[in-house]
């Protein structure tokens, strides 16, 4: 059973497989495409910082970016078939919802794993300054719980109807603004300080906005 | 005999216009029992309902046994489902629907299968969503057989193939029932050819169950008779009457329709000072519009 939806999940998402999985490879890479492969001394640790710093940026794109293709790529034809079909196979909902969830989460391994390769011959290939250090398998571990919290969570919005996910969907921001409008009626911050602070508080997603560095001290 | 499928005031409410309402089923097992309807009358939402796809507001349905919709997932193990639009995943090729659908079915036949496949002439490497209608239509009827069900829920399976296809589609049909004493229930708005194999029909319209009973009392039963001098008022009648209005040809006659008709009623017509003059045998589909006419009249009135 298990076999046959991820059969079936390969073909409709092989090909953001592929894409994210060469982007996986290439973000690495790129980070470290200025450190010095020879001379340690001809290395800019300024300008490696920097772009360190730049590239970092784009990990935790790339991790939500999977994670949306990837959930709505598997329950767009169910949503076509207004999930018919699905319920009309013998078992129950949460099993079929577990066979989805579990095969796009084991089509996502190999942009994980392809990461992990970049940033280890990435950063085996260059030459570190002195008091730097790279950290390959951290940010890998890093992107594998950002890539399953992105799936996670649009898994779960995508997993009901288009009109439920447009309620979920909308109901959030009209909260924040409402909400945001109540405290500055009664003085609190403007709604931009307010969304830095709700991306700053505890929690899961505090994961995305951290900075992503592939090289640090 | 008892019923593979049962419901007991049945109410769901689709929408501010439509609702089904009390709804009471009873298919026999064993039998091939035709689910009439006019379109838009909620065959597909009481299909939908006996699956246990939708959630009733109100009353109780059993299937093979099972509670609905809480025990739906073995019903449906025991199931063949052809929906009234293709379900299926256009962006696989057969062979991948196939084998995707048997990994849910642990008594799917092979065999079967490809002997199907044969017979219909499906080419398996072929992608669902460039069938033409006819093959989707074959495609969906191997799919509920080849999993060999106990029971098979059709909704209007043969709507808009053409005769070849529909002809073949229900042979394969019937050949299964034959071999496997299964029940099928079958919805659909064309009459005539739920006439030639059903042997159980019930009649929806608007929702609500307007008849039941074995086609033989159907199509027996249901007459049209032209009476002279019929009374103004009826008194106790020994059928039931469902419809009488002024004959075309004839000023001072009378058109009656009615149901549960036997030739000793006759007598009646003496007894209140009429003439029997001719008694006329409907078809299903006159059966069919004259019941549904009836109980729209019987509606309008309350």
């Amino acid at each position: 059973m298990f076999r046959e939806v991820l059969r079936t999940q390969w073909k409709w998402s092989v090909w953001a497989v592929i894409v994210a999985t060469i982007a996986g490879f290439a973000l690495p890479v790129l980070t470290v495409q200025d450190a010095g492969l020879i001379d340690p001394d001809a290395v800019d640790v300024v300008n490696m910082m920097a772009r360190v710093e730049i590239i970092g940026t784009f990990y935790p794109i790339l991790a939500l970016g999977a994670g949306v293709a990837m959930a709505l790529l598997i329950w767009a034809p169910d949503h076509r078939g207004n999930h018919v079909y699905a319920l009309s196979l013998p078992l129950p909902r949460w099993h079929y919802t577990l066979l989805r969830l579990a095969a796009g989460a084991v089509l996502l391994v190999p942009v994980v794993v392809m990461l992990w390769v970049g940033a280890l011959v990435a950063t085996a290939a260059s030459t570190i300054p002195v008091g730097l250090h790279a950290y390959p398998t951290a940010i890998a571990i890093r992107f594998a719980f950002a890539l399953l919290l992105g799936y996670a969570f649009f898994f779960a919005l995508a997993s009901g109807t288009i009109r439920t996910t447009a309620i979920v969907v909308g109901i959030v921001p009209v909260a924040i603004i409402v909400l945001s409008q109540l405290i500055t009626l009664v003085g609190g911050p403007n709604v931009l300080d307010l969304a830095f602070r709700v991306a700053d508080l505890p929690g899961p997603f505090r994961l995305l906005f951290e900075p992503w560095l592939l090289i640090n001290v | 005999m008892s019923n593979a499928i049962e419901t007991r005031t049945l109410a769901y409410r689709a929408s501010n216009a439509f609702a089904i309402r009390d709804l009471n089923l009873n298919v026999p097992s064993g039998s091939i029992y035709g689910f009439l309807g006019p379109n838009g009358s909620g065959k597909s939402t009481t299909i939908r309902l006996l699956l246990g796809l939708l959630r009733p507001d109100r009353g109780n349905i059993a299937v093979l046994g099972h509670g609905i919709p809480g025990d739906s997932p073995r019903m449906l193990a025991k199931t063949g489902y052809v929906p009234e639009r293709p379900h299926v995943y256009p962006s696989l090729r057969i062979d991948e629907t196939l084998r995707f659908h048997a990994a849910f079915y642990p008594t799917w036949d092979w065999a079967w299968a490809d002997s199907l496949m044969a017979s219909f002439g499906l080419d398996r490497g072929a992608r669902v969503g460039r069938l033409s209608k006819g093959e989707v239509g074959k495609l969906m009827m191997l799919m509920a057989l080849a999993q060999r069900p106990q029971l098979l829920v059709l909704d209007e399976p043969t709507d808009g193939l053409d005769p070849l296809v529909r002809r073949q589609v229900l042979t394969a049909l019937m050949e299964y029932v034959a071999e496997r004493q299964a029940t099928v229930f079958i919805s659909s708005h064309l009459v005539h050819e739920l006439e030639r194999f059903c042997t159980w029909v019930g009649i929806l319209d608007d929702g609500l169950l307007v008849a039941e009973m074995p086609m033989e009392s159907f199509k027996g039963g249901i007459k049209r008779l032209r009476v002279k001098r019929a009374p103004e008022t009826i008194g106790d009648l020994p059928f039931v009457l469902l419809s009488r209005e002024a004959d075309a040809g004839l000023s001072s006659a009378e058109q009656w329709v009615v149901r549960g008709w036997q030739q000793p009623m006759q007598q009646y017509f003496a007894g209140v000072g009429s003439e029997l003059a001719e008694v006329m045998d409907l078809d299903l589909e006159e059966g069919f519009v004259e019941l549904l006419r009836t109980a729209r009249t019987r509606r309008e009135r309350e």
